[in-house]
């Protein structure tokens, strides 16, 4: 008998006679006391809440503008995988062990936590590495809830999915808060209100 | 294994209380301040109903432990992971022993995990000559320390920021009154470094969603994001307990666990696991292990009434209200869960009897009952195992002659109020400190005044 | 017609708190209640059901249920008394006659508030100040929250804030004995938060033997406050002025 089967024979013989319960409806009927007015005002308020900043621009060329802009204060950075060539700047691109920037797509958010939808598919490093990550969000990407983003994730599963819900902290230092531990100390959700931005990004990875 | 000795803890609270005034303190502070955060955060929800909730999915999937488990494995097996069944911890460290030797691993990132504390991984891996490197903040400090976490949510929090000052000015050179933002930017220079050498990432698994294979994991500093998809190998250690029926019952879960530990929404980092790195990814661990760890839960799960604290979902929401765990914080429970979730799991693990006094470690003030995410009803359990210690004979001769005999006299109303006077006669600070029940009492407090009559006299004589 | 209650001193009263047990007999004859003494009773088992003890406490509870049959009301001078038999009797005996008991037997205040309908007694406590502890098995097992401070509010005292007045002050029963250490760094918390007042009052005899004793000790070394600690009996018989 292998220790596999000596557990399975334990757990058996611990539940024989005990009830079998139902499986309760999945979580999700009755949400926050104070639900958002949109998934994204919803996304944005806990994502700021949390240490995170959003800018919100109309299209997809206003994101270009601001990353552009943006990155003019870092020298180098890392794309992620599914970074389409019109968002890049121009700027020396660099492995993610040394980028100052990150610059990663968003497969999507949720609004009652607050949290960026992270696919492994579009690069991990470029998600963790580097001190400030900058995230390019699809308005028509963000969940209302978890459960319906899970829901939706079921089917099409990469190795990993990170959920970034706001800039790396830790209170272990005598309770006091500081931010940059390890992950990003900066997080910034680049949200494109209009755009297909979703559509290219499913293509890319299929 | 980790040091295992909750019968000293008589002994290590007292030392505690008295040595180390600075301990009381922070834990105090710590404790209360997430316990603060906690009642903010249930506030914002409907928090009783989500708590059902929790508690029926928890109770589901332990009640159908066989099912899931097979179910998970299949997943995990289908997407790549390799699945291991650890029975002791000995079996578990066996598992690390041949990744280590199979993929020649010289340094490994470990995040925070009570699971591979219980198990003893850090000493394991350095007899393998396996130089590990805690990297959540809280565990690197206690890991510079040589000290066991103090708290499962909050591992360093007992102690001060001075303290975190001196030690890290010793170990990496840091001013003697550098700010906390000083001491964590050194503290990530010198483990990034760690991070970008290790050969294999080690984790716990706070979920295990039976239906994808998907080994969740909450945190805040992304340094378990990092130690899962940096090193060319991971392995995750996860309780038998921890698995959930469906990835969507984690909406809830996630969400939960978080705000009765710190009051957040959720963790700043998630990561959901499925398996190794695939061809449509650039980076990711070659390799995927997923261990699934016995060691004690499956007599636990057999015991009818004590089960249900594998519901426990170590959000430390327990020991954060628990008015014995502030006193002392975690290290005087002897054990690697302290607090009133430790009390009620470590005699169905341990055994009761090297347990105990640990079913004791408590007032039974009930506050523990209010906060529980998943309602596990902690009262209730620790006076089950004070029973089956009265039970199994565990008790003290002089605690069992005593309340066998008061038993007898409250059976006897007139032989009671006869013993009530002659108590109230006793020279109690002369003669009390030599008695077994009275000379705890007469240690830390002044000799209690009786009344000049017993109220029964009084009634007698008529009451104006 | 006249309202009937048996009052049920509890043994740690009986001894230690007598003067108290007379308070709340003259109180409740204050507010026309008919008071008897049942002198059959002993302790209602829970110092061995809290230690594990569990058929000690069946035999004590089975007494103390022969003793109040045919009580219409028992009340305690005690939230932990009152706790065991409404939470903890029908666990350990006869489930109807336990329950039936339960649905009758009130802590002092609860049964004032609840029963009797009284939030003010009189403005015997005018000018006082006092801090109240609630006593765990009071607060969470019997619900008692705003009654004792309603009670004392209302003949005239400010009840002062107190950050720790929901905290365990370390008693416990057994507990304080088995983990002094322990029960006195929790009652030395409470100690260290208690603000400047007239006096300290509680529905437990339990938490006020603890909270009095370490304020004593401490007071032997010269740490102790000297505030008085008073039974919410007396203070509430005071209170009718």
């Amino acid at each position: 008998m292998s220790g596999r089967d000596r557990i399975f024979a334990r757990v058996r013989s611990a539940l024989a006679g005990r009830d079998r319960t139902e499986l309760p409806e999945s979580f999700g009927e009755w949400r926050l006391k104070s639900p958002p007015v949109s998934p994204v005002e919803g996304f944005q308020a806990l994502f700021e809440s949390a240490g995170g900043e959003v800018v919100r621009v109309s299209d997809r060329a206003g994101a270009a503008t601001w990353i552009a802009r943006f990155s003019t204060d870092f020298p180098s950075v890392i794309f992620g995988e599914h970074v389409p060539a019109e968002l890049k700047p121009d700027l020396p691109s660099v492995t993610p062990e040394v980028a100052a920037l990150g610059l990663s797509m968003a497969r999507g958010a949720v609004a009652e936590t607050g949290s960026l939808l992270m696919d492994a598919r579009d690069g991990r490093r470029a998600q963790l590495l580097a001190p400030t990550h900058v995230v390019v969000l699809d308005a028509a990407a963000v969940y209302a809830s978890l459960r319906e983003a899970l829901i939706s994730l079921k089917d099409d599963l990469p190795s990993a999915i990170g959920f970034h819900s706001g800039p790396s902290k830790s209170a272990d230092i005598g309770q006091i808060m500081v931010r940059g531990v390890h992950g990003p100390g900066r997080v910034i959700a680049l949200v494109i209100d209009e755009s297909v931005i979703v559509q290219d990004h499913k293509e890319g990875i299929s | 294994m980790s040091r295992v000795n909750p019968g000293a803890y008589r002994a290590a609270s007292a030392r505690t209380i008295q040595n180390e005034p600075g301990v009381r303190d922070s834990v105090g502070s710590a404790t209360r301040t997430f316990d603060a955060n906690r009642v903010r955060a249930f506030g914002q929800i409907d928090s009783e109903r989500w708590r059902d909730w929790a508690r029926d999915v928890k109770t589901h999937a332990l009640t159908n432990l066989d099912r899931y488990l097979e179910e998970a494995e299949m997943r995990l097996l289908a997407n790549g992971a390799h699945v291991h069944w650890a029975e002791s911890a000995d079996d578990a460290l066996r598992v690390l022993a041949d990744v280590v030797a199979r993929h020649d691993i010289r340094s490994a990132v470990k995040g925070k995990s009570m699971l591979t504390e219980e198990l003893g991984v850090n000493d394991h891996l350095e007899q393998l000559g396996v130089r590990v490197r805690e990297t959540d903040l809280g565990e690197y400090i206690i890991q510079l320390l040589g000290e066991p976490p103090s708290h499962i949510v909050g591992p360093a929090i007992h102690k001060s920021l001075d303290d975190c000052r001196r030690l890290f000015h010793a170990h990496l050179g840091t001013a003697p009154d550098a700010t906390p933002e000083t001491l964590a930017a050194a503290a990530r220079d010198a483990l990034r470094q760690d991070f970008l050498a290790a050969d294999l990432g080690i984790s716990g698994g706070n979920f295990l969603a039976a239906d994808t294979g998907t080994v969740a994991l909450i945190e805040n500093e992304g340094n378990i994001r990092l130690s899962t998809s940096l090193p060319r190998v991971h392995v995750a250690f996860v309780g038998i307990e921890k698995i959930v029926p469906r990835l969507e019952d984690l909406s809830g879960l996630l969400q939960l666990t978080a705000r009765a530990a710190t009051g957040q929404p959720i963790g700043n980092f998630v990561s959901l696991i499925q398996g190794p790195k695939t061809n449509e990814e650039v980076d990711g661990p070659e390799e995927v292990h997923v261990v699934l760890v016995d060691n004690g839960r499956t007599e636990l799960l057999a015991d009818d009434v004590a089960w249900e604290a594998l519901r426990c979902v170590r959000c430390g929401a327990c020991l954060n209200i628990c008015p014995v765990y502030r006193q002392t914080g975690g290290h005087a429970y002897g054990w690697t869960y302290s607090g009133p979730i430790g009390a009620i799991i470590a005699p169905g693990m341990l055994g009761l009897a090297k347990a105990l006094p640990l079913p004791h470690a408590s007032s039974l003030c009930g506050a523990c009952v209010d906060v529980c995410p998943v309602r596990i009803p902690i009262p209730d359990l620790l006076l089950h195992w004070r029973e089956q210690a009265v039970e199994e004979g565990l008790t003290t001769t002089a605690e069992t002659i005593g309340l066998k005999a008061f038993t007898a006299l409250a059976e006897r109303p007139d032989a009671f109020s006869a013993a009530g006077a002659l108590l109230r006669w006793t020279p109690w600070s002369a003669a009390g400190r030599s008695l077994p029940i009275l000379g705890g009492w007469l240690q830390e407090r002044s000799a209690p005044h009786p009344s000049q009559k017993s109220f029964r006299r009084l009634w007698e004589e008529g009451i104006e | 017609m006249t309202m009937r209650v048996a009052l049920f001193a509890t043994c740690l009263a009986d001894q230690f708190f007598a003067e108290a047990c007379a308070d709340a007999v003259r109180l409740l004859r204050h507010l026309g209640v008919d008071v008897d003494f049942p002198e059959r009773q002993t302790c209602c088992g829970q110092p061995a059901f809290n230690a594990g003890y569990k058929a000690e406490a069946a035999r004590m509870a089975a007494h103390t249920l022969s003793v109040f049959e045919d009580a219409e009301y028992v009340v305690l001078p005690s939230g932990s008394c009152a706790g065991m038999i409404r939470s903890y009797y029908s666990e350990i005996s006869d489930e109807g006659p336990a329950l039936d008991l339960g649905k009758r037997t009130f802590e002092l205040s609860q049964f004032l508030v609840h029963v009797l309908n009284v939030e003010t007694l009189g403005r015997g406590l005018s000018g006082k100040t006092v801090a109240y502890h609630h006593g765990c098995h009071a607060l969470r097992e019997l619900g008692v929250d705003s009654e004792p401070i309603a009670l004392l509010s209302g003949a005239g005292a400010q009840v002062v804030p107190w950050e720790a007045d929901k905290e365990c002050c370390g008693f416990g029963g057994l507990f304080s004995a088995k983990l002094p250490e322990v029960s006195a760094a929790m009652a030395d918390r409470k100690l260290d938060t208690l603000p400047n007042v007239d006096f300290v009052t509680s529905g437990d005899g339990g938490c006020l033997l603890q909270l009095s004793g370490r304020s004593q000790r401490r007071r032997v070394g010269a740490s102790g406050v000297t505030t008085p600690f008073r039974h919410i009996a007396s203070a509430l018989w005071e209170g009718v002025g």
